[in-house]
């Protein structure tokens, strides 16, 4: 379908199947971009996609290669380097200030004075870069998908659909992605034809899915590969892969080399073959080989006169285009004028893809791995490589030499001068060289001028090691971040069954590890004072809950806690440490003791997985016959808090909830609202409470009927910001605020949990060699003179001895206390300390009720 | 465009020396026995049969290990199905799991979370710890519904 | 895109569905310096390693293998 586009200021008008590169061309525009650093004309080059010469802005997008992107009706495209243009460019200048720049100046240049960095460093980047990005916030959410096959074929050109044909005849279910349409880069007629034939074939297998328009720019272990396609990413795990990316034509480096008006064979002949345009009215072909003819061809057919030179290219002549070119011919050198100098001078395998996937079941077809091979060959390389047998990859044939001038790295200025001097400097490695000079580092990544780079630290003499081609990773084609985000969604949470009732009462939601939790519903003084005075609740739903049953029960709690568990009697519980292999506390909650050898066992809401994952290892280790649930998600828990607690409960349950019949710590299986419970008789807070354990399909019901039966007492609920100081008050700790990844029970003062008499448990070992060392550090209660601020540096005589771990003020007590660490001073710990501009005094914990007298109401 | 349903599900957990779950016969009432692990098996079933589901093995697991235990697990968990001729696509942007063609079983991790999936011919059914229900409706409705389009 | 890793009850599965339980090391140690070393000290092998893998996403059940940590490569 022909119509125009607009470019810049006017309208172009295209025909059916050009390209934004073909249309343009035709109106005579020559020079497409100033380059990166030296602001030099660049104009079309390679027509494949490879290199960065034709980067425009289409539609708001900046980096969309011309030569590959279709014309499409209403398309805005517009260059984007150059100021105000490319065609006039007011740091041209900069070209002629190679001096000032040389390679790596921003390493040497610009530095001293050292304020003067910023400034110089914001100008330079101002004046170089290729495109801006949009933003307007435009952000087009994309998908992902994974996909399955046995075979997958990265190119669809005639050796990769022989390839797909071939390993779906065998059974295969085979995968065939090629960036554009199937054999869109090859442009003799011959060749067209046969595309067809075989595209026909492919298609007419049961077992090959063709996805055009999708680019492969990267191969993983798996293996597997990321394909970028028009919706967004295609991640395909397949059996094996086949690289058939074919060959671009080699880059020639000479003075002049860089001058709009040269072109790559390959690409000059498909603009002619496909669009009817010629690269210039006078062309020179310079090159040998079967190839070449077909070039000069096609050009001829779209009405270019056209000359076939044999040699080496000596120079390009010209300033703003190429206007002659010389070359050292058979008789000798010999200068011709031309409009367009193009270069057949070798084949460089497109073989980033093949490289960065050695070691896994990946192999080539086609010139990637045969460059310079005819059509039938690579078509039946590609047949090999289908039926399982890639063949090897070999050096290109030919390669041009470089001449002492001349760009290598087009896409980021740097030239065979700049190479030689970094060189000299001592950067005499082909890696090192790369990252030095950024040659290989611009958008064509070492496509056009890898080779060169590694056969001029070869030419230099250097050792094997050191010449290699540069390590290819992905990606391999420049992808959207867009793209790569694409069904990626960092947020997880977790939620209670009660998390819409907490909503609705209109609690401030909090990111609590993986679980939203209400922070407060409202001031948090009203929960807080709720607990003291009256009753409340809390949703702590979110606790890992196990039930650890089976022949070994006993035996697996008793081994992996250091917890004495075998006198613990049903309807009893017990606090619970968990330590880890050296001895540190890594968890703790409370285990409680079912009928028939069961136990539950509940702890902190972080550490679910952690925990599910350490008893399930230890069961396997010490091969113990042993049934572990995670109930975390199955069963809710409400804690109901308070000198009222118990009142309210009554009030819901005919069941004894008497201090006789739940032990504290103790639990008991009772109905409250009609909702069957496990009520643990617990003391987080310091106040008579029940975590009520129920089924989580009744949680709302039970939460409803706690709340409206709560009246009576003016129930508040209460979330984590009152938990923190209702628990602060009592000095119990919170896991990884309060304590820090080494610290045995000792330190936390919770020796008294451990068990010491047990003959084995994980990390009594540990526990014993510490126990013969001195008490260094330790974690203390605090009163402080002024309210103090988390994470404040306790110090003693300007020596820093710790850090406030938790702090808070009282109101109940009207003091404000904390915890934390404090080391000893010569062998004593401090009883006075400074927290900042604050003083502070260790005090004994618990800060409120001591004695545990409200506990035991 | 596949369709997603909240789908009730019953969840009967048995665990048990793998040889006793071998010799486990599937209790019938269109129960579909998934053996998660060598010493534990997941009975997915409507949840009218549940009770039944859970009487029949709790009747038959004792006889092959004395120490087994089963549970109904059916709070812990929900189910979401995607339905229609799309839904494995729709699957596939948000699990890189390989699904079993017709009906089967496999476990892994959709949507970034571990999931159980139960297949049929034109519907795939994602299980998941309750906590995660909400977050996996957001991701099916953010990134499978759109498959097919 | 990752190592596979092969899981007894559920196949190869990429590692991203696994938990790093670390080098396999002994449960009980001789005496205080072993255990020292036991709970303090890595082999650090280059080259192949006894590991523990937990199959956080699938099963949830533990399994020993041999991976090289130089080539990366499981003993399969």
């Amino acid at each position: 379908m022909a119509g125009s586009i607009d470019f810049e200021w006017r309208r172009v008008p295209f025909e059916d199947g050009d390209t934004v590169a073909s249309a343009v061309h035709r109106t005579g525009v020559r020079t497409w971009n100033r380059s990166l650093k030296y602001h030099r004309r660049r104009g079309l080059y390679c027509l494949t996609g490879d290199c960065s010469n034709c980067l425009v802005n289409v539609d708001g997008e900046p980096g969309r290669r011309a030569c590959v992107t279709e014309a499409i009706e209403g398309a805005r495209v517009r260059r984007e380097t150059g100021s105000p243009g490319p065609e006039w460019d007011v740091l041209a200048i900069t070209d002629r200030m190679h001096w000032l720049m040389p390679v790596g100046f921003y390493y040497k240049a610009f530095i001293r004075p050292r304020w003067a960095w910023e400034f110089a460093e914001r100008m330079i980047r101002r004046a170089t870069g290729v495109g801006r990005l949009p933003t307007d916030g435009r952000f087009e959410p994309k998908r992902a998908r994974t996909t399955h096959c046995d075979v997958l074929v990265v190119g669809g050109g005639v050796a990769g659909l022989a390839a797909a044909i071939a390993a779906a005849q065998v059974g295969e279910r085979t995968l065939l992605a090629d960036e554009g349409a199937l054999g869109w880069s090859l442009s003799a007629p011959a060749l067209q034809a046969r595309i067809e034939e075989l595209s026909a074939e492919a298609r007419a297998q049961p077992n090959v899915e063709i996805l055009q328009g999708h680019s492969c720019i990267g191969l993983y272990e798996g293996p597997s590969a990321a394909l970028v396609g028009p919706h967004g990413l295609v991640e395909v795990e397949a059996g094996r892969v086949i690289v058939a990316t074919g060959a671009v034509e080699a880059h020639g480096v000479f003075p002049g080399n860089d001058l709009p008006g040269v072109w790559l064979g390959r690409g000059a002949a498909r603009m002619a073959v496909r669009h009817g345009v010629a690269p210039g009215n006078r062309a020179v072909i310079v090159g040998e080989g079967p190839e070449v003819q077909d070039h000069a061809d096609a050009l001829r057919d779209a009405g270019a006169e056209v000359s076939l030179v044999a040699g080496r290219v000596v120079s390009a002549n010209g300033r703003r285009r190429v206007t002659g070119v010389t070359v050292e011919t058979a008789d000798g050198r010999r200068s011709f004028a031309c409009d367009a100098l193009v270069l057949a001078l070798g084949h460089s395998p497109r073989d980033a893809l093949l490289r960065m996937a050695s070691g896994l079941p990946v192999g080539g077809a086609g010139d990637v791995v045969l460059p310079g091979c005819t059509p039938e060959e690579a078509e039946a390389s590609g047949r090999r490589a289908g039926a399982g047998e890639p063949d090897a990859p070999s050096y290109p044939v030919s390669w041009p030499a470089m001449e002492p001038d001349g760009y290598v790295c087009i896409c980021e200025d740097v030239g065979v001068h700049e190479l030689e001097v970094s060189w000299d400097e001592g950067w005499t490695s082909s890696e090192i060289l790369k990252r030095y000079t950024t040659a290989t580092m611009g958008p064509c990544q070492g496509a056009l001028c890898g080779r060169h780079l590694a056969f001029f630290a070869e030419s230099k003499g250097a050792p094997p090691a050191a010449t290699g081609l540069t390590t290819a990773r992905p990606p391999v084609r420049a992808p959207k971040l867009e793209d790569l985000v694409g069904g990626v969604h960092e947020v997880i949470h977790k939620r209670t069954a009660l998390h819409e009732r907490h909503v609705s009462a209109g609690a401030r939601m909090d990111r609590s590890g993986a679980w939203q939790r209400p922070g407060t519903y409202g001031d948090r003084r009203e929960g807080y004072l709720a607990v003291r005075e009256r009753v409340s609740l809390m949703d702590v739903s979110t606790l890992a809950k196990f039930l650890v049953a089976g022949r070994d029960a006993a035996a697996l709690i008793d081994r992996v806690f250091p917890t004495r568990v075998r006198d613990l009697a049903p309807g009893r519980a017990r606090y619970l440490l968990a330590l880890d292999e050296a001895g540190y506390v890594m968890d703790d909650g409370l285990l409680s003791a079912l009928p028939d050898g069961r136990y539950y066992l509940t702890s902190t809401s972080g550490g679910a997985d952690r925990m599910e994952a350490w008893l399930r290892n230890w069961s396997d280790r010490l091969d113990l016959s042993v049934h572990v649930v995670n109930q975390t998600a199955q069963l809710g828990a409400i804690n109901v808090a308070g000198p009222h607690a118990r009142d309210l409960l009554v009030s819901l349950s005919g069941d004894d909830l008497s201090r006789e019949a739940i032990g504290h710590p103790g639990h008991a299986d009772v109905t409250v609202a009609g909702v069957a419970c496990r009520a643990i008789a617990v003391g987080f807070v310091g106040e008579t409470s029940f975590e009520l354990h129920h089924p989580r399909s009744r949680s709302v019901e039970l939460w409803d009927a706690l709340l409206e039966a709560g009246h009576a007492w003016d129930i508040r609920p209460h979330g984590l910001d009152a938990l923190d100081l209702l628990r602060l008050e009592k000095g119990h700790i919170y896991l990884a605020q309060d304590t820090m990844p080494d610290d045995h029970p000792g330190k936390l003062g919770l020796s008294w949990a451990v068990e010491a008499s047990k003959p084995w448990f994980v990390g009594k070992a540990s526990l014993e060699r510490m126990a013969a060392l001195p008490l260094q550090r330790r974690l203390l209660g605090l009163e402080f003179d002024r309210a103090p601020q988390r994470g404040a540096p306790l110090s003693v005589d300007g020596r820093i001895v710790g850090r406030v771990t938790s702090c808070g003020t009282s109101e109940v007590l009207g003091r404000h206390i904390g915890l934390g660490w404090v080391r000893c001073v010569d062998g004593v710990f401090p009883e006075t300390l400074n927290a900042g501009a604050l003083t502070a005094r260790v005090a004994p914990t618990p800060f409120y009720d001591p004695e545990g007298v409200r506990l035991r109401a | 465009m596949p369709e997603i349903r909240s789908a009730p599900l019953a969840v009967i957990c048995a665990q048990a020396a793998p040889g006793a779950l071998d010799r486990l016969i599937a209790p019938g009432y269109d129960a579909v026995v998934c053996r998660t692990a060598p010493d534990e098996i997941l009975v997915f079933c409507p949840p009218e049969v549940a009770e039944d589901v859970l009487r029949e093995v709790t009747n038959r697991l004792p006889a092959l290990d004395e120490h087994g235990l089963v549970l109904d697990l059916t709070d812990g968990w929900h189910a979401w199905t995607l339905v229609g001729p799309d839904a494995r696509e729709g699957f596939s942007a948000v699990s890189a799991l390989a699904l079993p063609g017709g009906d089967g079983f496999t476990q892994g991790h959709v949507a970034q979370v571990s999931a159980k999936i139960l297949t049929a011919a034109d519907d795939v059914t994602i299980i998941v710890p309750a906590y995660w229900s909400q977050h996996l409706r957001e991701r099916l409705v953010a990134d499978a519904a759109g498959a097919g389009s | 895109m990752s190592l596979l890793v092969p899981c007894p009850h559920c196949g190869e599965r990429p590692y991203t569905e696994f938990t790093f339980g670390g080098e396999l090391r002994p449960i009980e140690a001789d005496g205080p310096e072993a255990d020292f070393a036991q709970v303090y000290l890595r082999e650090n092998a280059a080259g192949p390693q006894a590991e523990r893998w937990y199959h956080e996403a699938g099963c949830k059940r533990w399994l020993t293998l041999t991976r090289d940590t130089v080539t990366n490569t499981i003993e399969r």
